[in-house]
């Protein structure tokens, strides 16, 4: 009699798993260079400039400076602004925005894509795995959370007046008179 | 002896183009093949798939992997030698299904990843996937300010062999563990079942009977650590996190049973897939490898637009 047998069970240990997805490359050097040569460095559409453009032509605003991987109804767009500090709580600072009335920078919950994604500077095409091209914003916002942000607010204060810029995330449906929040790439003060 | 040569030659040249030619007027053939359906997202998924492929066209038939690699690989052969043209897969493994796919590429096959990602970019023509990472970063961020920065939480993972379940994973605690008062007092995977999460909470809260809250991989699993949570009484006290956007699980957010979930989008990934299959035959060749799809956090403050 002949038997045939296959695997028709598969175990692997959650180390074994989480041990393979490490990789050599190093995300830290490649995310400094991103965030000093590139973010730092790149122009910025001011925040008046886009809420205007976005009530006038919403399409062409999204195309020309949303950056939008795949498929979605919304896009990160990278802006700059300046504004007066009216409040701080927990990491939130409370602007009044000169031009766009009260916006909110979040200094404490810089995670996910975001930044990556509003910079339009790292291609998904660059990295084999989903895993590894989200590993470059781990990386940057560590930067940004751990080293960038730490010392320029530190040197702010409720009254200040300040120049600021970073991701924000806009659908196209999109109600602007509802609050703005805005993931600080840099905050400096005026 | 030519002569029987010639035949011998003759019969071949018939045998193998008999096989595997089709008359030009046949309707190409799509097959869908998926992970399980056993799990009535996946079964929501395959459907619309088989359905966008039938009106576009084509015939479409469902194959059920049954949450095993070796089945897919005898769905693979099956559907190679019955003459498919195009395969829109659910993988079951994202390492134990490449090999099926490179399969089916040597037949000159297409396929297109839906929803689960296979860990090579040279194998399927596209791959079509939920920005997982994204999605619990959005429900990490959900996750601090809930539990006000501090408590026991326990993990229940999916399928340990899906990229999908490290990749929620990895955005959940690319948030969570920057809190050191948030402490994970267990992590197991409940292969992303209802009864499956049901039996493993059950089981850790034997050992640890005081946790605040539980993030689970997938929306299945969440409905089963309800059940747990309720059975043992404390549905009310430990706040609940799970992933898909599944109908009952925006219903218990509706309730305040359960605090959010990331909403996924099947009928797009769907959809993408089979209209990727139609410009596939029409000629088009040049397709993004990973095509990422939005994934939105549904919470009580937005639960009204769900």
């Amino acid at each position: 009699m002949l038997t045939l047998g296959y695997n028709s069970v598969y175990f692997k240990k959650l180390s074994v798993v989480k041990a393979a997805t490490k990789e050599n490359f190093d995300f830290k050097a490649y995310a400094d260079s991103i965030y000093y040569k590139g973010i730092l460095k790149s122009k910025k559409i001011t925040l008046s400039d886009l809420t205007s453009l976005m009530q006038s032509n919403p399409e062409t605003t999204f195309e020309k400076y949303g950056n939008r991987l795949g498929i979605g109804n919304s896009a990160y767009f990278m802006i700059q602004s300046t504004g007066k500090i009216i409040d701080i709580k927990d990491g939130l600072y409370t602007i009044a925005d000169e031009k766009n009335g009260i916006v909110y920078i979040d200094t404490k919950y810089i995670f996910g894509n975001a930044i990556r994604d509003a910079s339009g500077l790292v291609k998904l095409t660059d990295f084999k795995t989903n895993a590894q091209f989200n590993k470059v914003s781990e990386s940057l916002n560590d930067i940004i959370r751990n080293d960038v942000i730490p010392k320029e607010i530190s040197k702010v204060k409720v009254g200040d007046s300040i120049s600021f810029s970073g991701a924000i995330k806009l659908s196209k449906k999109q109600n602007l008179q509802e609050k703005i929040s805005v993931i600080p790439s840099q905050i400096k003060l005026q | 002896m030519k002569i029987r040569s010639l035949a011998l030659l003759l019969l071949t040249v018939i045998f193998v183009f008999g096989c595997s030619s089709k008359d030009k007027s046949e309707k190409p053939k799509i097959a869908v093949v998926v992970s399980t359906l056993n799990n009535p997202w996946f079964v929501m998924l395959a459907e619309s798939a088989a359905k966008n492929a039938e009106k576009l066209g084509y015939e479409a038939k469902i194959f059920d992997s049954q949450n095993n690699p070796a089945v897919e690989s005898d769905n693979f052969e099956n559907l190679i030698s019955s003459g498919y043209d195009a395969i829109l897969l659910n993988p079951t493994d994202s390492d134990g299904s490449i090999s099926n796919v490179l399969k089916a590429k040597t037949a000159g096959i297409p396929v297109f990843c839906m929803d689960r990602e296979i860990n090579a970019d040279d194998a399927a023509t596209s791959q079509i996937l939920s920005d997982n990472y994204s999605g619990c970063v959005s429900i990490g961020i959900e996750f601090v300010k809930e539990l006000n920065e501090k408590g026991n939480y326990v993990e229940i993972l999916g399928l340990v062999g899906d990229n999908n379940t490290w990749a929620r994973s990895g955005g959940f605690h690319s948030v969570v563990d920057k809190f050191p008062n948030l402490k994970m007092v267990a992590q197991q995977s409940g292969n992303f079942d209802r009864n499956k999460a049901m039996e493993v909470l059950e089981t850790i809260m034997q050992a640890n009977p005081d946790i605040d809250a539980v993030f689970c991989g997938n929306d299945a699993m969440a409905m089963g650590a309800f059940q747990a949570l309720q059975s043992a009484g404390k549905a009310y006290k430990v706040k609940i996190f799970g992933f898909d956007g599944a109908g009952d699980v925006i219903e218990k957010i509706r309730e305040k049973k359960i605090v959010a979930t990331g909403m996924q989008f099947p009928l797009i990934m769907a959809e993408t897939a089979a209209k990727y299959a139609d410009e596939y035959f029409k000629g088009r060749r040049n397709f993004p490898q990973r095509v990422p799809v939005e994934v939105e956090l549904v919470n009580a403050a937005n639960i009204k637009d769900y």
